[in-house]
């Protein structure tokens, strides 16, 4: 049994924060790491201390294992958590840390390799009786085209490597495939280092539900619930809830048998998620994650557990816990700087003004900060509000008033468009697929009320530029309407 | 003042008639509203208006202003490069960077006519592919960027002029 004493943690924002927290709470020293763009990120400040790591470009920082590993040996770092994206699903990063004597946070590297990479996760599953949908691997034109023939379009085109969404493609037809596998090559190549495409059968209505699993070095495994994630733009979450609405005891029974037959048949270590697809009485298996998940607070907040303590006591050699009978409704929605009127186009900025929302049952998971800069380096996601209520209803209402309640300046986000999405009579209704975007809010506009409000507060706060700006003046250089005023000012100031 | 909302196509023209207090008066196009604005602590305020009570905060950077309306976020620009663009017949002179990234493909060279639609770069930020296509038909004058090259927000990739035959019909930008 390993005793730990010292967490490197292997990535950044909201989720470096989340587990340096969890890491202090079981008794660890933790080591931040970041890039040059993350010199001032809340993650650095909140660990015992913190190493440069590379710079800005992901590549060259929180995906250089040589250099994570040599700042591991550098602090003394006993164990590494790799978070979720970057190097997490990496069975060589897994295999290097194993290499320097170091405890790696999640599965063993052969178990990460199987079950990370999607056609040797499939096998698995067949072998495991678990149902999945028609696939194969490759980015060749021809067999594509045939395997296409067979299923019949659409299809989708994804990473073999990935996870998160990266790289995904929906081909309608014949005439876009060849351009949208040479994309999906880029973007996977790009995003995990590793080209590989996987092609399956697009299923036309399906909700994606997920089973939490824990497993320990002494063969035990737990499920913890499930996981509705089916609210999905570009093929990345946004919204996700527990339990699924709907689902009967038999389904989720079903689906929680084929997660645990699938971990016990790789011989899963540490907490991972079985995704499935569910369209209606059937189900099938999608791929594990082999990490912590994005949406994991929503399992946390039913279960009333630490999902993160858990896989540091798994990672020391402990026994998964007996899981307490989950109790009522968590959803949570992610918070990302991006465009959603303009097919949510990634947004970047300065956080110039933060209101965080509060109150029973109201969770708030970010690295968030007055003056910290939002990047193009890394994905957008700001942070994750998270509410739980005694019924579906009380969590939603919960999350209506939270997202109401919060504010983010400087950075354009969708905040609005969450809070409009869990708002409406659809989310309400649980009219869940992972077409619900497209079909209730892919033409979503802020309402006309909020830009009045919002345009009365501009011209007042621009009153005196646009006088500066009208008046004639010396025609030197170029000029901005707001030239000769401070470039930062809050609307008091002006008073 | 004519403002424009960053991504958005319309412009919108209000100015303060009147202010007294907390009291204020504004044009939106051809319509007046009345609100008034109680300030915070923490340096927003409470807009009434149409007996709606909006938190709101406010603050101005460079050559944008920012707005926040609860959770909705706004961000406002002068309205006079949009009118110059216009006044040159095409939705947009130059394609800029939408965002800081990478440019990952230029599908066009100097020289080439492009309709509108037509992709002419590949961007890659925050880990995703964004296509910057043209807005109206356009004669490509200089492309200033190469593939592989890193640009930062609001950069220029591309100079765009009149397509020979056809300047001058293109409504106005549909985004920027």
């Amino acid at each position: 049994m390993a005793r730990l004493t010292k967490l490197l943690v292997a990535n950044r924002g909201e989720i470096a924060l989340r587990i340096i927290r969890s890491a202090r709470l079981f008794g660890l020293k933790t080591v931040a790491i970041y890039s040059a763009a993350d010199a001032n990120s809340a993650h650095v400040g909140a660990a015992d201390e913190a190493i440069a790591i590379g710079p800005a470009e992901a590549a060259k920082s929180y995906l250089d294992i040589a250099a994570i590993i040599a700042a591991a040996k550098q602090s003394g770092a006993d164990a590494i958590h790799p978070g979720y994206g970057f190097l997490s699903e990496r069975s060589e990063f897994a295999q290097a840390a194993a290499d320097a004597r170091i405890v790696f946070v999640g599965p063993r590297p052969d178990v990460m390799a199987a079950l990370g990479d999607k056609v040797a996760a499939r096998r698995i599953a067949v072998a495991a009786n678990v149902p999945v949908v028609p696939g194969i691997e490759t980015a060749e034109i021809v067999a594509a085209r045939e395997f296409a023939a067979q299923v019949e379009y659409p299809i989708l085109i994804k990473a073999a490597a990935g996870g998160g969404g990266r790289g995904m493609r929906v081909v309608a037809e014949a005439s876009q495939l060849e351009s949208a596998l040479e994309a999906a090559a880029r973007e996977a190549a790009a995003a995990f280092g590793d080209g590989r495409i996987f092609i399956e059968k697009y299923l036309a209505h399906p909700r994606h539900i997920e089973i939490q699993i824990l497993g320990d070095d002494h063969g035990g495994v737990v499920a913890l619930g499930e996981r509705d994630c089916s609210i999905q733009r570009r093929h990345q979450k946004v919204i996700e809830e527990s339990p699924a609405p709907g689902l009967s005891n038999a389904m989720r029974a079903k689906m929680i048998d084929a997660a645990l037959k699938l971990a016990r048949a790789a011989h899963y270590t540490n907490a991972g998620t079985a995704e499935f697809l569910v369209e209606g009485d059937n189900f099938y298996f999608l791929e594990v994650n082999a990490r912590l998940q994005v949406e994991h607070p929503v399992t946390e907040m039913r279960f009333g557990c630490d999902l993160v303590f858990e896989q540091l006591r798994i990672a020391s050699g402990g026994a998964v816990p007996e899981p307490a009978a989950p109790r009522g409704v968590a959803i949570e929605c992610r918070i990302n700087a991006e465009d959603p009127e303009h097919d949510f186009r990634p947004a970047t900025g300065t956080v110039l003004h933060l209101n965080i929302p509060g109150g029973p049952g109201v969770r708030f998971d970010s690295h968030l900060a007055r003056g910290i800069e939002v990047t193009p380096w890394y994905d957008g996601l700001l942070g994750k509000l998270i509410c739980y209520g005694a019924n579906r209803e009380e969590a939603r209402g919960r999350l209506v008033n939270a997202l109401g309640e919060f504010s983010l300046l400087g950075v354009t986000n969708n905040a609005a468009y969450l809070r409009d999405i869990i708002a409406s009579e659809q989310f309400r209704d649980a009219k869940l697929s992972t077409r619900f975007i497209d079909e209730f809010f892919a033409d979503w506009k802020i309402g006309f009320a909020e830009i009045d409000a919002a345009i009365v507060a501009a011209v007042i706060a621009a009153g005196d530029a646009h006088a500066e700006a009208d008046a004639p003046k010396p025609n030197t250089e170029r000029r901005s309407p707001w030239d000769g005023l401070n470039n930062f000012e809050l609307w008091r100031s002006r008073r | 003042m004519k403002l424009t909302r960053t991504g958005d196509s319309h412009e919108y023209d209000a100015e303060v008639i009147s202010r007294d207090g907390n009291t204020i008066r504004v044009r939106i196009g051809d319509r007046e509203i009345a609100a008034t604005f109680t300030p915070n602590a923490d340096g927003g305020g409470i807009l009434s208006m149409d007996g709606r009570r909006y938190p709101i905060f406010v603050a101005r950077r460079k050559d944008a202003i920012f707005v926040c309306v609860g959770p909705a976020s706004f961000e406002f620009k002068p309205a006079e490069t949009a009118a110059r663009r216009r006044a040159r017949g095409l939705a947009a002179a130059e394609i800029t960077a939408p965002m800081p990234g990478k440019v990952l493909k230029v599908l066009v060279r100097d020289g080439d006519l492009v309709e509108a639609g037509q992709p002419l770069i590949v961007l890659e930020a925050m880990k995703m592919e964004t296509t910057l296509a043209a807005e109206s038909a356009a004669l490509v004058k200089h492309v200033r960027v190469e593939e592989g090259q890193t640009v930062d927000h609001g950069a220029v990739l591309l100079e765009l002029s009149p397509p020979p035959a056809s300047s001058g019909r293109e409504s106005g930008p549909r985004a920027e």
